[in-house]
């Protein structure tokens, strides 16, 4: 059999795994259990709310490990089987130990069309990984991700689950990875809709600071 | 290609049309400056003339012709009377989709951003019309920043009392709150977004029982796309009548095109229903990316049928129009691409977005997708062979329908019309093979 047909990898989780929280830190503080009681009272049963439980504590302790999915679904009030096959349902939680900053370079569709791909290989040549791996400096995590919904400024990628940076080139990139080693995150930008240019000169939003226009996308050197 | 000067066309003199979803007023995502334009009076109104009781807006919302802007295209007012009749001991709720996860799509997203409180009004205007006490609206977890901020103008909202107990003095009371969805293309379906609001799995149900008989929960629900509910407010500012006149007659409306790809000047448009293909390519983007000649192009989001470039003379954006020429009006957001364009390895990563997005319920699914990237990925290496088209057409025919939600059929119909539509150059990738296989005669010559 050709080596390029994949078979599945299933990584079965260890049963015993040693915390990678320590004991001492594993909790939420009062602040953040009255934000999750305020969510929970917004859906007919606790259930509802455990969504946003798994982010808050993404956000708090960086990625999702078995104790930490236990916390949240003891503090939501649910059922751990629940709560853990809803963290490894859905993609943008962290099962594993990440970068301090993810890149999720958009490949899907319009972006592989207009170099997403290009942006992909650049980024990682620069940072020496390939994609889904972590600089050994724990810096950086680079993943291929399925359309952002950001198709009109192809290539695109998404920072950590956060802002959106668009209209890419490799100069751009540079800057941006350059940017994140000093944890300079960037900006929420806004991107214009061509026809506001021709109606009231690109400037709908005063209170965005950064903005970015409609361009035309680059020609793609590599589509795989 | 000619550019037809557009009078001729069903959007009417669309170069002359005035936006309505996205008018051009400054800073329209603030509260104060939507309120300056005309905004929530619409909901004062129903609230407070005894005329506009909630049958009256779902008539007039019936009576606009309202599709469904998430893909479906299925009537508005019609989806909203299958509500079953009030009980006041049995809650309902009311869903607003902005899971928008359909590569190609991305109009949900500047709406969100750029007029916001059209579609909370238009959401609490559906509630009202439902009498749904509890309205959600779930927004893909990728859209971190849009979220953050459609929660900034909620809580505005809240604190002027325009959502929340005693909507501005009546006796209507409705909440609405925003879920973060954490990235899976599969809660943009409607039953699997309830699922996932329920706090699961996103596994799509089984139909029937249909989410107005058992939704969230288990009780009543409606399940609209945001740019259906934010085109509620202006159907009730202007009537359903004005709203039916505009575009297409058996699809009007304003749409909010995406338009990405090899073009000049691609992005966001707001122009009516039944554009001309061409018009929105040569004209709207202003042509194609240096000059090149269009080869084909995707009408509606990824599982809509591509189209080639010979097959889209004359062919307007709309339900019918597009069924016509052999595909779907879908979200609206179109990929356009230029002569250059491998058609081969463009297939392979739809069926690779596909097979990673598949939630393995169903095994035809789980099973075909991984099966389609891997005859594709076969082909697109130059290691297929000519059966391998037909088994792939096969193995579309054994995924389409027999799975619980239509993803496999999304992931059935690229393969399937590419395949059809561009066979010569998939043949052209494949090793000729020795054994004949049904349907390629040019094997045995």
């Amino acid at each position: 059999m050709a080596d390029f047909i994949k078979h599945p990898v299933v990584e079965l989780p260890d049963r015993d795994p040693a915390p990678a929280i320590p004991a001492g830190e594993l909790c939420f503080t009062t602040a953040e259990k009255a934000q999750i009681a305020t969510w929970v009272s917004r859906y007919p049963t606790a259930d509802g709310a455990i969504m946003r439980g798994l982010w808050l504590a993404q956000e708090k302790f960086g990625w999702l490990p078995p104790e930490v999915i236990r916390l949240t679904a003891e503090t939501v009030g649910i059922e751990y089987s629940q709560a853990y096959g809803v963290a490894t349902f859905y993609s943008q939680y962290f099962k594993r130990k990440m970068g301090k900053h993810v890149l999720d370079v958009c490949t899907c569709f319009s972006c592989q069309l207009c170099g997403g791909y290009d942006m992909l290989h650049h980024l990682e040549k620069k940072l020496g990984i390939h994609k889904g791996e972590t600089t050994p400096d724990g810096k950086f995590t680079i993943q291929e991700a399925e359309c952002l919904g950001a198709c009109g400024s192809a290539p695109m990628l998404q920072v950590t689950n956060g802002p959106f940076v668009v209209n890419l080139t490799e100069e751009k990139l540079d800057a941006l990875v350059d940017a994140l080693r000093e944890d300079r995150v960037p900006p929420f930008t806004s991107v214009n809709l061509p026809q506001d240019d021709e109606e009231m000169g690109g400037n709908r939003r005063t209170d965005a600071p950064f903005k970015a226009q409609y361009q035309v996308p680059p020609v793609s050197k590599t589509i795989r | 290609m000619s550019v037809s000067n557009g009078s001729a066309t069903k959007a009417g003199d669309w170069r002359s049309y005035q936006r309505v979803l996205l008018p051009p007023v400054k800073d329209l995502h603030k509260l104060e400056v939507y309120e300056q334009h005309g905004g929530y009076a619409q909901l004062r109104k129903a609230l407070t003339d005894p005329a506009w009781d909630p049958k009256t807006v779902t008539e007039e919302v019936t009576k606009s012709g309202l599709r469904g802007r998430g893909g479906a295209g299925f009537p508005t007012g019609l989806k909203w009377t299958f509500m079953p009749p009030v009980n006041p001991d049995v809650p309902r709720f009311l869903c607003c989709n902005g899971d928008e996860s359909e590569p190609g799509t991305f109009k949900d997203r500047q709406l969100m951003e750029y007029n916001p409180h059209l579609v909370f009004e238009g959401m609490i205007l559906a509630s009202y019309a439902m009498s749904v006490k509890t309205s959600y609206l779930y927004i893909r977890g990728e859209f971190a920043d849009w979220i953050s901020h459609m929660e900034r103008e909620l809580e505005k909202l809240y604190a002027r009392g325009y959502v929340g107990k005693n909507i501005m003095g009546s006796d209507f009371s409705t909440d609405l709150v925003i879920h973060k969805g954490a990235g899976a293309y599969i809660c943009g379906e409607e039953s699997s977004l309830m699922e996932s609001l329920e706090g699961k799995r996103a596994y799509p149900r089984s139909k029937p029982p249909f989410p107005a008989q058992r939704g969230i929960w288990g009780y009543p629900t409606t399940i609209n796309n945001v740019e259906t509910l934010a085109c509620v407010p202006l159907i009730l500012q202007k009537g359903g009548e004005w709203y039916s006149q505009i575009g297409a007659q058996k699809h009007p409306g304003p749409v909010l095109y995406g338009i990405s790809g090899h073009v000049n000047r691609p992005g966001v448009y707001e122009y009516p229903t039944g554009m001309l293909i061409t018009d929105l390519i040569y004209d709207v983007c202003k042509g194609m990316r240096g000059g090149k000649k269009l080869k084909a192009l995707v009408p509606g989001g990824s599982s809509t049928p591509i189209l080639r470039a010979d097959m889209i003379e004359g062919v307007t954006m709309d339900a019918e129009s597009l069924r016509d020429a052999g595909s779907m009006m879908g979200t609206g957001g179109m990929l356009i691409m230029d002569e250059d364009t491998d058609m081969v390895s463009f297939l392979r990563r739809i069926t690779h977005f596909y097979h990673h997005e598949s939630c393995g319920q169903c095994t035809p699914c789980r099973e075909g997708t991984g099966w389609l990237e891997n005859i594709v990925t076969r082909i697109d290496e130059g290691e297929g062979n000519l059966r391998d088209l037909d088994l792939l057409l096969d193995l579309c025919s054994q995924m389409e329908g027999r799975t619980v939600c239509a993803l496999a059929d999304a992931a059935a119909w690229p393969v399937r019309y590419t395949v059809e539509r561009f066979r010569s150059e998939f043949e052209a990738r494949c090793r000729p093979s020795l054994i004949p296989a049904a349907g390629i005669d040019s094997v045995l010559v």
